[in-house]
C-alpha cells in the first residue's frame, strides 16, 4: 500500500512537471533582458527528473511567492521537484531541525551569523573551491562576499559554506512624493537637513516618522538596522568592524552614542506615529501603512529595500512611493556609508540535487528572473542590470554601487545569542524608555557569558 | 502518504499493537508459562496473579520511566555541561543563571503569576460556583465561564490581543478610555509591572471555569443541615457562605488551587505571543525558550529550576493522595 | 433548601444580574474576535468591532487622469467620478479635499482651490469638475474624498486563510496529531489504572504516589533530552515523535483519573464475578471497561483539548515546514508575524482553531465534568 502510494506520487509529479513548466513567470525566450542563453544550457546540462529538493528560508507571504517563482525555473530546467517552506522564526525552527537529523537539503540563512555558528557544529555541508573562486571574479567585491559566507568546520578548518544571493540594501528612507509635494518639503541630502526636516514636520503638525520593531518571535531587529546605520553614520568603519567581532565592547561609549542617535528619532513622543509606546509593538510590515493614509500618520519610513513587498496592494513604486538614501552627516567626513544585507544559501544535507541547485544559483538567470520582479539585487556583475524589473531596483543598485562604504548588517555576523536574541530584546527595552548604557552592558554581560 | 492516513495507520497500529499485547501477554501467561491445570495448579495461579499486575502495567510504566523520569534525570545531567555539552562544568550554568538580572526577572515574574493567578481563579471560580449555584439559568452561565477551557493560550492570547490592543479602534480597553475623554490610547502591554497582570488576566479568564466547576460541585456536596442551622440561628447569607460552606471545602479549595498553580508554572504560550519575553514579562519558560537549542546546558538548568519551584506543590499532592488512600 | 437565591426578591435580582455582569465579561472577548473574523479588513482598521452594524468612514484618493483634460473657454476642465477613479464601488461623498494631510477640508458641493491656481468641487455622489487656466501637468490633481460606506460582513478572511495562508494544511496536521495522541494513552493507561485500582501486589500505594508525583512534572524538563534521543534512535522530528510524546506527557494524568474512577466502582460486582472464575482481563475489559466509560470519556476530551491547544510540544517535535506545521504554530509563528497588522485574518485563524475544540467542548461538556470531579474531589 506503502509502494502504491509512492508510486502515485511519482507518476502525479511526472504529470504535473511540463504542467509548472507554463506558469513560468517569463516565458524562455522572450526579453532581451534575460540571459536565456544561460538557461538553456543549464537545462541542457542536468536532468534531475524524479529527484526532491527541499529548501528551508525565512521567506513567507509574499517573498515566498517571488521565490518559488524562480525555483520553478530550476524545477523545468531539471525535472526535479522542489519544495520550499518558509518559517517566521526560521532562525530557531533550523537549529531544531538539524539537530533533530530532519534538516532539508538547502537553507537560506538570513544570518550568517547562525550559518558560522551551524558549520562550526558540523551541520552544513562545504562548498567547493570553484565557488570560492567563482564568487570571487563575478561578484563585485567578491572576496568580501567570499569571507563573509566562510566559516571554521567542526575541526576548525576555515571552508566556503555559504553562497550569497539576493542582497537587501537597507540605508534607505521610504517616503510619499504626493505628500513631500503638497508639503513641499525637499529630499534631504545630510543627516542634518534629515534632522531639520523631521523637526519641520512636527512644527508644521504632522508627524514624521512610522517606527515599528514587531516581527514575532524577532521583534526588535528593526531598530538594530538603525544603530548599525548610525555607527557608520558617527564612526569610521573600523570601528563598526570591531563592534561587530566585540573587539571594542557592547557598551563602549561610541555604540551607546550611535545608540541615541537612533533614540533621537525613536524616543520623541511627536517624531513617532502613535508615540513612543507604539514603536515596540507595531509590526514592521504593518508600520510603513502609516505613510498611505490620510492624512498620512507619518511621512518617512526608514526601512531595507525589501519592505516594498509590505506596501498596500497597488502601489506604485516611483509615483505612490518612493525612497530616498538615509543620509550620513555632512559634518563628519565619513563618505556615503550603506549598511546591507543578504541571504545566504547553505547545503544542509548533500545530494546530487543539492548540488546542482548550487550551480543554477551561478547562472545569470537565476538573477534576472527575480530582479524583473520585485525585492531582489544583486553584487552579479553576469546579471543584466536592465533586467531590475522597476526604476526603483535599478535606483537601488546605483546607491549599492556608489557607496564609499559598503557593511554587511551587523546583528547578522554576531553570534546568534547575541544578534540574534539578545541586540533584539536589549532595542526593544532601549525603545520603549530603558537606560542605553544599560542595555549596552547587559547585551555585553550576555555575550561574556558565551565565551 | 497524506499524514491523515498515516494517522489512520497509526491509530490502528496503536490499537492494535496494545490490545494484541495485552491479549496475547495474558494468554501466554495463563496457558503456557502458568498454565492453571496440571499438577501445580493452585501455585500457578498465584504465580500469574502475581505476575500479571506488571504485564499491565508494563507499556504505561514505560512510557512513564522513557518520556518523565528519564527526562528529569537527563535534563539535570545536561544541565551540568556547557553549551555545546562536550565540557562539563559542574554547577556552572546555575552560577551563571543566578548572575543574569533576566533570569532574576523570570523568577520574579514566575512567583507573581504562581501567586496570584490561582488565588484569583480559584476566588472567581468559588465566587461564580456560589452565584450560580441557584439559579434558573445558572448551568448555561456556567457553560459560557466554562468555556475558554476549550480554547487554546495562543487562540486566547489572540482573542485578547482585541482586548488591550494599542488602538482605539481594535482594542477595547482603549476605545473604553477614549470614550471617557482620554487623548492616547495605552498600550497595557508595555505598563512596567502591571503589564504582567494584564497577561495574567487572560490565565485567570481560562481557569476561573475549571475553578469554578469543581467547586461548585463540593458546594453542593455540603450537608444541608450545617446551612439550614445558620439560617436559623440568624445568620445572613455572606456569613453562611463564609463562615459554614467554605470551611467545609476547603480541601477541595486547595486542590483546585494546587491544580492550577501546576498549570501556571508550564504556561509559556501566553507570553510567547504576547510580548515575546518584552518588555519585562518574561517568565522562566519562556526565558527557557530564548536559550532552548542555542544553549542546552542553561535551558535544561532553567527547566531545572521550574522543577525545582514544582517541588512543594508535587511533595503536597503526594501526601495528599496517600492520605485519601488510607 | 431556602437557598440565598430565594431570601426575598431584591437579592435575587442582584445575584441575577452580577451572573448575568460575570458572563458577558467573560463572553465579550470571543464575540469581539468572532464578530472581527467576518468583517472586511478596511472595516476593522476603522472602527472597532463594537461598531460593526454601523456604516464606516473612509478615506480615499482619486488620482485623476490629466489625458482626460478638455480645453474650455480660456482653461482646461476634467470632469469625472472620484469613485471610478479611486477604483471604489459607490457611495456617498461626505467631504473632500485637495491635500492628503487635509482629506475632508470641504463638503461636498464646496468650491476648492488647486495647488496650481485651478479649482475642483466634487458633489455628493461623486461626480467632479477640476478646471485650471494652464494645461494639467503629467499628472493631473489627486482629490481626497470621505465615503461612508454600509458595514461589510464576508467569509473573504476565512477564505484566504484557509486557502493562501495553508491553514487548511495546518488544520489537517492538528487533526493528524490529535487523533492517535489522544486514543494511544487511553487505552495504556486503562489497564495500568485497573491494576492500580483492583490487583494487589507489593509497591503498589508506592507506584500511584509517584504518579502523582510526574504530574507535576514540568513539561519543559523533558523537551531537550527527549529530542535528543528521538534523534539517536532515529525518529527525529515527525509525527511517530509527537505521538509518543504526547502519549508520555498525558500519562499520568489518564493514570490518576482512571485509577480514581475504577477505585470507586461497587466491590462487589469484581469479587463475585471472579468468584465465579473469571480472570483478571475478563474482569477489566467485560465489567470495568464499560462501567468507567464516563471517566473514558472525559480523560479523552480532556487529552483532546490539550493535544490540539498545545503549541510548546508542537513547536519542538514537529519540523518546522509548512508541511508539518499544526495550527497553534502556524498562528504563533506564522500569521502573528506575516500577517501582524491585518486582524480580520488573524481573527479568522484564530476561530478556525478554536472551533472544533469549543464544539467538542459544548458537545460533551457533561463527561468533562465528570472526569474533573473523578480526579480532583474524592
Amino acid at each position: 500500500m506503502r509502494i502504491n502510494a509512492m508510486a502515485g506520487a511519482a507518476a502525479f509529479v511526472l504529470c504535473v512537471g511540463p504542467a509548472q513548466a507554463q506558469a513560468l513567470k517569463f516565458q524562455p525566450g522572450e526579453g532581451a533582458q534575460f540571459t536565456w542563453s544561460s538557461y538553456d544550457s543549464f537545462a541542457a546540462a542536468h536532468d534531475l527528473t524524479g529527484q526532491v529538493l527541499t529548501i528551508t528560508g525565512p521567506w513567507i507571504g509574499p517573498d515566498k511567492v517571488l521565490v518559488e517563482s524562480v525555483l520553478a525555473y530550476f524545477e523545468a530546467a531539471t525535472g526535479a521537484q522542489v519544495n520550499y517552506s518558509g518559517s517566521d522564526s526560521f532562525e530557531q525552527d533550523i537549529v531544531i531541525a538539524t539537530e533533530a537529523g530532519s534538516a532539508p537539503d538547502i537553507a537560506v540563512f538570513p544570518q550568517p551569523g547562525l550559518a558560522a555558528d551551524m558549520a562550526r557544529r558540523g551541520f552544513l555541508v562545504p562548498l567547493d573551491d570553484e565557488t570560492a573562486d567563482w564568487v570571487r571574479a563575478n561578484y563585485a567585491a567578491g572576496e568580501s562576499w567570499v569571507d563573509l559566507g566562510t566559516y571554521a568546520d567542526a575541526d576548525g578548518t576555515e571552508k566556503l559554506f555559504g553562497f550569497f544571493y539576493k542582497v537587501d540594501l537597507k540605508s534607505l528612507v521610504w517616503y510619499v512624493p504626493d505628500a513631500f509635494d503638497e508639503a513641499g518639503y525637499e529630499i534631504p541630502e545630510t543627516m542634518e537637513e534629515l534632522k531639520a526636516l523631521t523637526e519641520r514636520m512636527v512644527a508644521d503638525g504632522g508627524t514624521p516618522w512610522c517606527i515599528g520593531l514587531g516581527s514575532g518571535a524577532a521583534t526588535g531587529w528593526p531598530a538594530t538596522d538603525w544603530v548599525e546605520d548610525m555607527i557608520l553614520r558617527t564612526q569610521p568603519p573600523e570601528v563598526y568592524d570591531q563592534w561587530v567581532t566585540n573587539a571594542i565592547p557592547f557598551d563602549d561609549p561610541r555604540v551607546v552614542a550611535a545608540i541615541e542617535e537612533y533614540g533621537w528619532f525613536a524616543r520623541n513622543d511627536d517624531f513617532v506615529a502613535g508615540g513612543v509606546q507604539n514603536v515596540a509593538t507595531t509590526d514592521f510590515r504593518e508600520s510603513p501603512a502609516g505613510l498611505f493614509t490620510f492624512p498620512p500618520e507619518c511621512y518617512m519610513h526608514r526601512q531595507a529595500s525589501f519592505i516594498s513587498t509590505f506596501f498596500p496592494e497597488g502601489t506604485e513604486l516611483g509615483l505612490d512611493a518612493d525612497f530616498f538614501y538615509f543620509p550620513a552627516y555632512a559634518g563628519k567626513d565619513l563618505g556615503t556609508p550603506v549598511l546591507g544585507a543578504g541571504t545566504l544559501w547553505a547545503i544542509t544535507a548533500d545530494s546530487e540535487a543539492a548540488r546542482v541547485f548550487m550551480e543554477f544559483l551561478k547562472t545569470p538567470i537565476a538573477h534576472e528572473v527575480w530582479m524583473a520582479q520585485s525585492g531582489f539585487l544583486t553584487p552579479f556583475a553576469g546579471a543584466n542590470p536592465k533586467a531590475y524589473g522597476t526604476e526603483a531596483l535599478s535606483a537601488q543598485g546605483e546607491i549599492l554601487t556608489s557607496a564609499t562604504t559598503f557593511r554587511f548588517d551587523g546583528s547578522d555576523l554576531m553570534p546568534s545569542e547575541i544578534g540574534a536574541d539578545a541586540f533584539w530584546k536589549g532595542m526593544v527595552a532601549y525603545s520603549s524608555g530603558e537606560d542605553a548604557a544599560a542595555v549596552a552592558r547587559g547585551i555585553q554581560d550576555r555575550w561574556d557569558a558565551i565565551r | 502518504m497524506s499524514p491523515l492516513i498515516q494517522g489512520l495507520m497509526t491509530i490502528l497500529i496503536g490499537i492494535g499493537g496494545c490490545v494484541g499485547y495485552f491479549w496475547l501477554s495474558n494468554l501466554l501467561l495463563d496457558r503456557v508459562i502458568f498454565p492453571a491445570r496440571g499438577p501445580d495448579q493452585g501455585r500457578n495461579i498465584t504465580r500469574a496473579n502475581a505476575v500479571r499486575p506488571w504485564l499491565f502495567l508494563f507499556p504505561a510504566l514505560a512510557a512513564l520511566g522513557l518520556y518523565l523520569v528519564y527526562p528529569v534525570v537527563g535534563s539535570f545531567w545536561r544541565s551540568l555541561f556547557n553549551r555545546d555539552g562536550d565540557t562539563f562544568i559542574g554547577l556552572g550554568n546555575y552560577v551563571a543563571l543566578a548572575g543574569d538580572d533576566g533570569f532574576r526577572t523570570a523568577v520574579f515574574n514566575n512567583l507573581l503569576w504562581v501567586l496570584v493567578v490561582p488565588a484569583a481563579a480559584t476566588f472567581f471560580g468559588l465566587v461564580a460556583a456560589q452565584l450560580t449555584d441557584r439559579l434558573r439559568w445558572g448551568n448555561l452561565a456556567k457553560s459560557m465561564i466554562f468555556m475558554p477551557m476549550a480554547i487554546s493560550f495562543v487562540g486566547a492570547s489572540l482573542i485578547w490581543k482585541f482586548v488591550y490592543a494599542n488602538e482605539a479602534d481594535i482594542g477595547l480597553i482603549n476605545a473604553i478610555r477614549a470614550a471617557l475623554g482620554a487623548d492616547n490610547p495605552v498600550d497595557v502591554i508595555q505598563i512596567p509591572f502591571w503589564n504582567n497582570f494584564f497577561l495574567m488576566v487572560i490565565l485567570i479568564w481560562i481557569q476561573t471555569g475549571f475553578a469554578m466547576v469543581i467547586l461548585s460541585a463540593a458546594l453542593r456536596g455540603i450537608p444541608e443541615e450545617t446551612v439550614e442551622a445558620a439560617i436559623i440561628d440568624g445568620a445572613n447569607p455572606f456569613q453562611i457562605f463564609f463562615k459554614i460552606k467554605v470551611p467545609q471545602i476547603v480541601g477541595t479549595i486547595l486542590v483546585v488551587w494546587t491544580t492550577i498553580t501546576i498549570l501556571v508554572l508550564k504556561v509559556f504560550d501566553i507570553v510567547y505571543t504576547m510580548t515575546g519575553g518584552n518588555f519585562g514579562t518574561q517568565i522562566l519558560p519562556s526565558y527557557m525558550m530564548s536559550y532552548m537549542f542555542r544553549d542546552d546546558g542553561r535551558a535544561t538548568a532553567v527547566a531545572f529550576v521550574i522543577m525545582i519551584l514544582v517541588l512543594p506543590v508535587m511533595a503536597w499532592n503526594i501526601r495528599q493522595s496517600r492520605r485519601e488512600m488510607r | 433548601m431556602a437557598g440565598i437565591a430565594g431570601r426575598g426578591t431584591r437579592l435575587g435580582w442582584v445575584i441575577n444580574l452580577s451572573v448575568l455582569a460575570l458572563v458577558i465579561l467573560w463572553l465579550i472577548p470571543t464575540v469581539g474576535l468572532l464578530v472581527s473574523s467576518f468583517r472586511d479588513r478596511d472595516q476593522i482598521s476603522e472602527t472597532g468591532w463594537w461598531k460593526a452594524p454601523f456604516a464606516v468612514e473612509q478615506t480615499y484618493r482619486a488620482r485623476v487622469d490629466a489625458g482626460g483634460a478638455v480645453a474650455e473657454g480660456t482653461g482646461f476642465v476634467i470632469t469625472g467620478n472620484v469613485f471610478e477613479a479611486a477604483g471604489v464601488g459607490s457611495g456617498q461623498v461626505t467631504a473632500f479635499g485637495v491635500t492628503g494631510r487635509d482629506p475632508a477640508a470641504f463638503a461636498p458641493g464646496d468650491m476648492a482651490e488647486l495647488r496650481g491656481g485651478g479649482m475642483l468641487t466634487v458633489a455628493g455622489d461623486g461626480s467632479f469638475r477640476a478646471t485650471s487656466p494652464e494645461e494639467f501637468g503629467r499628472r493631473g490633481p489627486s482629490i481626497y474624498f470621505q465615503a461612508a460606506t454600509p458595514p461589510k460582513f464576508t467569509l473573504d478572511n476565512y477564505r484566504r486563510v484557509l486557502g493562501a495562508d495553508a491553514m487548511d494544511r495546518a488544520f489537517i496536521n492538528t487533526l493528524t496529531v490529535t487523533i492517535p495522541a489522544t486514543i494511544i494513552p487511553i487505552l495504556i493507561a486503562a489497564f495500568a489504572a485497573y491494576a492500580l485500582a483492583w490487583m494487589e501486589f507489593p509497591g503498589r500505594g508506592l507506584l500511584i504516589a509517584a504518579i502523582v508525583g510526574l504530574l507535576v512534572v514540568p513539561l519543559q524538563l523533558a523537551l531537550v533530552p527527549l529530542l535528543s534521543l528521538h534523534y539517536k534512535v532515529g525518529i527525529g522530528q515527525g509525527f511517530l515523535g509527537i505521538w509518543m510524546a504526547h502519549t508520555g506527557f498525558g500519562l499520568p494524568l489518564a493514570v490518576y483519573l482512571l485509577r480514581n474512577y475504577m477505585a470507586g466502582l461497587p466491590r462487589d460486582i469484581i469479587e463475585s464475578a471472579k468468584v465465579d472464575g473469571a480472570t483478571d482481563f475478563q474482569v477489566f475489559t467485560k465489567i470495568v471497561l464499560p462501567l468507567s466509560f464516563p471517566a473514558l470519556a472525559s480523560f479523552a476530551i480532556f487529552q483532546f483539548l490539550w493535544v490540539w491547544n498545545d503549541l510548546l510540544v508542537a513547536k519542538v517535535f514537529l519540523p518546522s515546514t509548512d508541511e508539518a506545521k499544526v495550527m497553534t504554530v502556524k498562528i504563533a509563528d506564522d500569521l502573528l508575524g506575516s500577517r501582524g497588522g491585518d486582524w480580520g485574518i488573524l481573527a479568522a485563524a484564530a476561530f478556525t482553531s478554536i472551533a472544533v475544540p469549543l464544539l467538542v467542548f459544548f458537545t460533551l461538556q457533561r463527561y468533562l465534568v465528570r472526569g474533573l470531579l473523578a480526579g480532583s474531589v474524592k
